[in-house]
């Protein structure tokens, strides 16, 4: 009979989560390897300029879109595609491709460290080097999607247009987009809140200020998500508050006036607990399920005989975890120290 | 922000009445769809009695939106275009290019920071000598610093060995290919930089000779008169100043070298000034000091996209 094919069971909760588990799997990507990062989180990296928060993007996109075996070889990626907004309009190819390219080698070799000196000093005056398997290395570019976006209206119309995008790319490639990658979600703060944010004709009309476009953003976002399941990672520059004393810390807090109130949370009068400034709308607050906080300490760490580079330090926030890691960006990308 | 009613020649969908419908629910404009829900206002459409022909003008205007912003690329595309584009402008100062791996980057905004004195407008003049032997560049002067002489004594000193009409002819190619600018305010660098956008979009259809290199010297003197205080409208223009002079780097195939200057921090120690809102916008980041007396110059890398090596600095001289 029709009502009893109800409740004929589709699957056990055992073959559930194990179906679960493979389509939508844990990343553990370092330095955010301590909390497990599945699609639907929304993970924010906070940090002053620079930290490497664009590194961590990179790193993670990278690991979206390798496969998790080629031709024999292991390289534990995803296979899935990463779509990368560019907010900031800094992002460096060349630097994504080496990476990449550092990535396979050492998939392939099974070591890391060799290959990186010798190549970097006769990579300094070519900006480019043939990559050491071209054709893996073509058809993981071709994951990355990318694009920029110079102002909030181009941003806004990109995530309108999204959906469809989405889908399109999901026909052309036979594979979902993983990881959406937003670098960085303050760009426009500055910008937005000098344009007029007084109702122009009446309250029936909008305009484009800092609390609409926030919300909008955080409206499409969640719309996106219900739709195409996907991990978004955005990074935010921020300064950092009394806890830490850098020199860059210790500044003249302009006093809030009461407009500012209505839009950022209320940091308390005490900074010691405040780790940074926040400026983000409460709505965008609200979005966000992760966030970690990455910074530079002024330790350096030999790699290597003749590079020094700069050790950077991330504390995850939410979940609040007390721990401290620290980390350095190799050619392989990021590399856990502690 | 144009209204509705000027695409009705373009696209017939968008007639009076689905103008009307919009207005109905304050959308008056296509930049005003931006900030609505289109997925309620789709919903709304049910309700209407010409719904389809409503729903059809929703997706004509997604399609008008889909034109607002940039194309999206794969990675591919992006490398074949930095390939391509995107390579180095070289400095003709052996220890910048060196530093630099080559240059200043095509398609990057690349800062210059000095306390005064440390001989930025001696890189910049250079620079500019170095560059305009092969292409065109603009120099944006906002402390009347800018010297032909010095251009002719820097090509002089490179050209030793040329002879006396060889010389000559090399230092009118140099001298027509450098177009110089001198901007007081900022609004008037708006007013340069919109221009020049709109040229350089004309010659990518007609061709000819195009500028490669913008020098804007200096950037701080422009932006800190107009920061500071309780507005933001100083932090708004500092920041849409930057991602114009990104936006030009990027689509039309520029270098961009900006100078700042540095101001005191809490120590004793400077740090370059225009505040913590302008450090993430420009690309790579230059610190530039002399010792005084002597004409050996230091540059270190406060920033750059692609090293993480802190200590990577060189010394050299400019030729004084």
């Amino acid at each position: 009979m029709g009502s009893k094919a109800w409740l004929v069971e589709d699957e056990s909760a055992r073959e559930m989560l194990d179906r679960v588990l493979t389509e939508r799997p844990f990343l553990l990507l370092p330095p955010l390897h301590r909390v497990p990062l599945r699609v639907g989180n929304i993970v924010e990296i906070v940090g002053p300029s620079p930290s490497a928060k664009t590194h961590i993007l990179i790193q993670a996109a990278i690991t979206c879109i390798l496969p998790r075996q080629w031709k024999g070889v292991n390289y534990g990626g995803l296979g899935h595609l990463a779509m990368f907004l560019d907010l900031d309009c800094r992002f460096d190819i060349s630097r994504f491709s080496d990476l990449l390219n550092h990535r396979i080698m050492e998939a392939a070799n099974g070591s890391s460290s060799e290959v990186d000196c010798q190549i970097k000093e006769s990579e300094a005056q070519n900006a480019t080097t043939k990559p050491y398997n071209e054709e893996l290395f073509a058809s993981c570019m071709r994951r990355f999607l990318y694009i920029r976006c110079y102002d909030s209206s181009e941003f806004l119309a990109t995530l309108k247009t999204l959906h469809y995008r989405l889908q399109k790319e999901r026909e052309t490639h036979g594979v979902n987009v993983h990881v959406l990658l937003i670098d960085s979600i303050g760009a426009f703060h500055w910008i937005d809140r000098g344009s007029s944010s007084f109702s122009l004709e009446g309250d029936t009309r909008k305009s484009l200020h800092l609390q609409s476009v926030t919300e909008t953003v955080v409206q499409e976002i969640r719309k996106l998500l219900l739709v195409h399941p996907m991990l978004v990672m955005a990074t935010k520059a921020a300064v950092l508050g009394n806890r830490y004393s850098m020199n860059d810390s210790k500044r003249n807090y302009r006093t809030w006036s009461a407009k500012d109130n209505l839009h950022s949370r209320n940091v308390t009068s005490s900074d010691q607990q405040v780790p940074y400034r926040e400026y983000m709308p409460a709505v965008w607050q609200s979005l966000i399920t992760h966030r970690i906080l990455v910074r530079t300490t002024d330790a350096d760490f030999v790699n290597g005989e003749h590079q020094n580079v700069s050790t950077y330090l991330s504390e995850w926030l939410l979940p609040p975890l007390n721990s401290v890691d620290k980390f350095i960006v190799r050619d392989t990308g990021v590399f856990v120290l502690s | 922000m144009a209204p509705l009613k000027n695409l009705e020649t373009e696209y017939p969908i968008i007639d009076s009445n689905f103008q009307n419908f919009c207005a109905s629910h304050g959308i008056f404009s296509v930049e005003d769809f931006l900030i609505h829900d289109l997925y309620m206002l789709a919903a709304f459409a049910e309700q209407n009695v010409s719904s389809e022909r409503l729903k059809e003008g929703i997706t004509q205007i997604l399609s008008i939106i889909d034109d607002m912003h940039q194309p999206w690329l794969n990675g591919m595309e992006l490398l074949e275009d930095a390939k391509r584009n995107k390579h180095f402008l070289p400095t003709g100062i052996q220890g910048v290019d060196l530093l630099l791996g080559g240059g200043i980057r095509v398609g990057q905004l690349t800062e210059l920071v000095g306390p005064s004195a440390s001989g930025k407008t001696q890189v910049c003049l250079q620079t500019a000598s170095n560059v305009a032997r092969n292409y065109m560049m603009l120099y944006l002067d906002t402390g009347n610093s800018f010297s032909p002489q010095r251009i002719a004594y820097f090509l002089g000193k490179t050209n030793e060995l040329a002879s006396a009409q060889a010389k000559n002819q090399i230092l009118q190619k140099v001298m027509s290919n450098i177009l110089c600018h001198s901007v007081f305010d900022i609004f008037a660098m708006f007013d340069v930089l919109h221009q020049l956008e709109s040229n350089l979009r004309c010659q990518e259809r007609g061709g000819g000779c195009r500028i490669r290199l913008l020098i804007v010297d200096s950037i701080s003197l422009l932006i800190a008169p107009v920061l500071g205080g309780t507005s933001t409208r100083g932090r708004a223009l500092m920041a849409s100043a930057g991602y114009l002079l990104k936006k030009l780097a990027h689509q039309h195939n520029l270098a961009v070298l900006v100078i700042n200057h540095t101001v005191g921090s809490e120590g004793g120690t400077s740090k370059p000034a225009l505040g913590d809102s302008w450090k993430s916008i420009p690309h790579s980041r230059l610190l530039l000091s002399c010792d005084r007396g002597s004409n050996v110059y230091n540059v270190s890398i406060l920033k750059h996209p692609s090293m993480v090596c802190i200590l990577l600095e060189r010394i050299f001289s400019l030729s004084v």
